[in-house]
């Protein structure tokens, strides 16, 4: 068993050195492939062996885990503060030089140690685990050819690559090491792991901009490492114990450990990009989509939303989880407006992505066995649609050399296949019977009971969402000649995508087993029944398979009645006037062809990125205050 | 079983209450406009019509969307007589509205463009109303399905009357009745180009028009249940509320998507919102 733990965390890291410093594309590739599989074979047999208690690590090397843990972490805030210098920033050094002092302080002074064991797994470890070797592996594998191609374009001398696997890679190592903790000291050192990866990933291409994004998500993740000092100091001084397994099992204790929980909350919502933090998610866009595909599905925003989740059963039924509900349901809402605003791909994206994670605190805070229901659905099922996404939007940007979802109009006739995947890893993030909408259901069914203000906020979001998708959805479809060219796509890149939107599908309908098996142990009490094939609460049922066997026998049918659309007669479209021999023209005053053009409307005075970002921010800043002062 | 046949009558008796009650309305709208109208049976007739007519279509995405539409449609009125979850049925609904808007932009062509810009509007407008009205179903009765509102002594109206008003509103948009009939508006008055509608014709818009039928007895379903103690009541608030549709309709002008969206969350959600106080407090 704690072979198979070593290999998730340490495994990645092996590999990542292997990157690093075997200068040959073949190993490297190699190494990354490899990897992938054996990270997803030994997910699936942590899966196989289920949840398991507390255990010891002990020591490696005959140097004691939690020790060497102490040193690397003091070593990892050096990093960070260089990086700090560098880059001449004081937010970064001020607040990474805080995190070192308490923590020398907290270590060496207050701290009483104690052999507490360091790794564990629940079923929310055991999704998570998943998401990140299985869905992280297949980010890494496309990222090959993707990086490959990303470096053409950019006519480098000497190839960045071995960096880029490096933390690429490290990435989902230290991200098994943050879910599998049971030492909150060792959260703590793989959370802060997961910040420098950010940071250097997202600053990787080294341009201007890059630079400055990666620096601004720098800051903003070294304040919620600051937070999540604050929050393990207070949190030790009243519970005497870093050991997180028995700090849930206690439940809340008083106002102080609230209060510390609250300030991990914090830490977890710069993780996640909440507003007022979206910024440097949303400027993260500019790293290579791999890049981007990464962070917004299985790791980094996962890990903030994660750790909002563990802590869940610290602070139940306390004010200060309200507040983590109406802040999430807050985000929610900002995001799914500011998204129509949107026109670029990947910014769509970045925005829809902030809003589901803001669906998911809210679930957290919510905080019955129904949201906590929800919110793991919504983090297995967004991860799966959100990657498959990110991987189709770069895809069509190297394809078509824009993000931009104005170019990507009828694009149907050029990259059928990538379209169709993107339309229909689109329709998985909106509509039943697919997981996404599963999760958002059973959101909704909970929010019901606890606030008015949170249902509203859950009610308007989900319509705007709507909106925005739908709209991307519907603009690539199009006409495609007859005995067009067909689309060639390299086969790392075919098969990621091929296997995430199987995935997305598939797992959809496996929904009422994955709840029986994987989430009713983990709560106290199971929300719901599974019968046929069907989700059932005493709040509403789901019905999940029959769904599926009704809508997918008809969109089959839809979809052989569209086969045969040869036979029937294909008009030009209706101008109001003569259509002229020139497609997207009509034939104008003085004979002349007039071109025409259709866009999206975007609602720029309602939902202008620049009018609304303040408005949120400062409403956001707001309601995190009253969520943390509420707390004492 | 029950509940099969109970699917079974919905899908069946769906079109074809649909189309007679389309059939009314324009006899009813023929009456205000002192004209004779066509026979009620009229709506079959087009329908049939459409039906044998050339299949013509711009791209293959029509075809399957035009379908999805009306499976959705179906589905979500079979899910309603199975007495299934409200929200769910909601969702169920969505993929169709969905559908419905893609196929519009899958042609080239600005009229339906436009008209599926529309319908997405609509759908902002009406969507968040919608799941608060859910919402409240959930409050009184303690689940969104809708077998719980049979176990209710009391017609839900006395309960949520503002909800039902919100839920008028709401659904005066989903029927595309004016004033909010923007989506399919016509152009140079004659019926021939109709927003989302446009490129569609023949057998696919013949399909439409009966998921639409579809859509209004899903609506009216929705309206029932306000007063489910008692058919006559219930069919009492049925023909007013469908009478009241139709006045408006042919009363109003049509409107801009900006008095929509600012009317129905500040109106709408309004009378929503202070609803559920209620329902909360109680």
């Amino acid at each position: 068993m704690s072979n198979l733990l070593l290999l998730l965390i340490l495994l990645p890291v092996a590999a990542a050195l292997v990157c690093y410093f075997v200068r040959s594309s073949a190993v490297r590739n190699l190494t990354v492939v490899a990897t992938g599989a054996v990270l997803t074979l030994a997910s699936v047999g942590l899966l196989a062996q289920g949840a398991f208690e507390p255990i010891a690590v002990g020591s490696i090397l005959g140097i004691s885990s939690d020790f060497l843990v102490t040193v690397l972490d003091f070593a990892l805030l050096a990093v960070i503060f260089f990086y700090g210098l560098k880059h001449k920033s004081l937010l970064i050094q001020g607040f990474t030089l805080a995190q070192a002092v308490l923590l020398a302080w907290f270590e060496f002074i207050s701290l009483k140690h104690e052999a507490v064991p360091a790794l564990m797994g629940d079923q929310l470890t055991l999704v998570m685990v998943l998401v990140i070797s299985v869905i992280g592996s297949l980010i890494c594998i496309f990222a090959i050819p993707y990086m490959k191609e990303h470096e053409e374009h950019l006519h480098l001398k000497k190839s960045r690559q071995p960096r880029f696997f490096f933390f690429l890679v490290l990435f989902l190592g230290a991200m098994n090491g943050l879910v599998l903790s049971n030492n909150i000291l060792w959260m703590y050192f793989f959370f802060e792991v997961t910040t420098l990866c950010s940071f250097m990933l997202i600053g990787h291409d080294a341009t201007e901009i890059a630079t400055k994004n990666s620096v601004r998500a720098l800051w903003m993740n070294a304040l919620g490492g600051l937070a999540f000092v604050i929050g393990m100091m207070l949190v030790y001084s009243e519970t005497g114990t870093l050991n997180i397994a028995a700090i849930l099992a206690a439940g809340p204790q008083g106002a102080l450990m609230v209060t510390g929980v609250g300030f991990l909350c914090l830490a977890g919502f710069t993780k996640a990009a909440q507003v007022p933090f979206q910024s440097w998610l949303l400027g993260a866009m500019v790293a290579p989509t791999p890049v981007s595909a990464l962070l917004h599905s299985s790791t980094m925003v996962k890990a903030g939303v994660f750790v909002v989740l563990r802590f869940a059963p610290a602070y139940v039924d306390t004010f200060l989880s309200t507040g983590v509900a109406v802040c999430g349901a807050f985000t929610f809402l900002a995001c799914a407006a500011l998204g129509i605003g949107q026109s670029n791909g990947k910014k769509i994206l970045a925005y829809s992505t902030v809003a589901n994670l803001g669906l998911i605190i809210c679930c957290a805070g919510i905080n019955t066995p129904l949201a906590l229901t929800a919110a793991i659905m919504l983090i297995l099922f967004h991860a799966v649609s959100k990657s498959l996404l990110f991987l189709c939007v770069g895809t069509i940007e190297q394809a078509i050399g824009s993000r931009d979802i104005e170019d990507m109009r009828g694009l149907y006739a050029k990259l059928p296949r990538t379209a169709l995947i993107t339309i229909i890893g689109i329709l998985t993030m909106m509509l039943p019977p697919f997981g996404v909408l599963l999760g958002k259901w059973m959101a909704i069914e909970a929010s019901a009971d606890s606030n008015i203000f949170i249902v509203i906020m859950l009610a308007m979001g989900s319509a705007m969402m709507v909106v925005y998708l739908a709209r991307w959805a519907g603009s690539m479809m199009g006409s495609r000649e007859e005995g067009a060219k067909s689309e060639s796509q390299a086969l790392l890149i075919r098969l990621p995508l091929f296997i995430i939107c199987l995935a997305a599908v598939a797992l959809s309908v496996a929904s009422p087993w994955i709840y029986n098996s994987l989430l009713a142990p983990w709560l106290g009490s199971a929300p719901f029944t599974v019968g046929f094939g069907s989700l059932e609460s005493a709040h509403g049922t789901f019905v999940v398979v029959p769904l599926f066997l009704v809508l997918g026998l008809g969109l089959l049918y839809a979809v052989k009645a569209a086969s045969g659309y040869r036979k029937t007669r294909i008009m030009p479209p209706y101008l109001g006037g003569a259509n002229s021999s020139v497609d997207g023209t009509y034939v104008g005053p003085m004979n002349g062809d007039v071109p025409f053009s259709a866009g999206n409307m975007y609602l720029g005075e309602l939902f202008a990125e620049g009018k609304l970002t303040p408005i949120c921010n400062a409403l956001a800043v707001a309601l995190i205050v009253l969520m943390l002062g509420g707390a004492l | 079983m029950d509940t099969l046949i109970l699917v079974i009558i919905g899908l069946v008796a769906g079109p074809i209450l649909g189309g007679l009650i389309a059939g009314l309305d324009r006899r009813v709208t023929a009456w205000f406009q002192s004209r004779q109208g066509p026979p009620i049976m009229q709506a079959f007739y087009d329908v049939a019509k459409l039906l044998g007519k050339e299949k013509m279509v711009v791209n293959q995405w029509q075809i399957l969307c035009a379908w999805v539409y009306l499976i959705a449609a179906a589905t979500s009125v079979a899910l309603f007589f199975a007495q299934g979850d409200l929200l769910l049925i909601f969702f169920v609904q969505a993929v169709g509205a969905v559908f419905l808007v893609m196929g519009a932009m899958a042609a080239k062509s600005p009229y339906s463009q436009v008209g599926a810009q529309r319908e997405l509007m609509q759908i902002l407008a009406y969507e968040p109303v919608l799941i608060l009205v859910f919402v409240g179903f959930y409050l009184v009765t303690g689940s969104f399905s809708i077998e719980a509102v049979w176990s209710q002594e009391m017609p839900l109206l006395a309960k949520m009357p503002l909800l039902y008003l919100a839920l008028g509103y709401a659904l005066t948009i989903k029927l595309r009745k004016s004033p909010f009939d923007f989506s399919t508006s016509h152009h140079g008055h004659q019926e021939l180009v109709k927003g989302v509608l446009t490129e569609y014709s023949g057998p696919y818009l013949a399909l439409i028009e009966i998921a639409h039928w579809y859509e209004t007895i899903l609506v009216l379903g929705l309206c029932a249940l306000f007063w489910h103690t008692n058919v006559a009541w219930m069919a009492v608030l049925l023909v007013a509320t469908y009478m009241l549709e139709i006045l408006v309709d042919n009363t109003m002008a049509r409107m801009t998507w900006r008095w929509m969206l600012k009317r129905v969350w500040v109106l709408g959600m309004g009378m929503s919102v202070v609803n559920l106080i209620w329902l909360y407090a109680g």
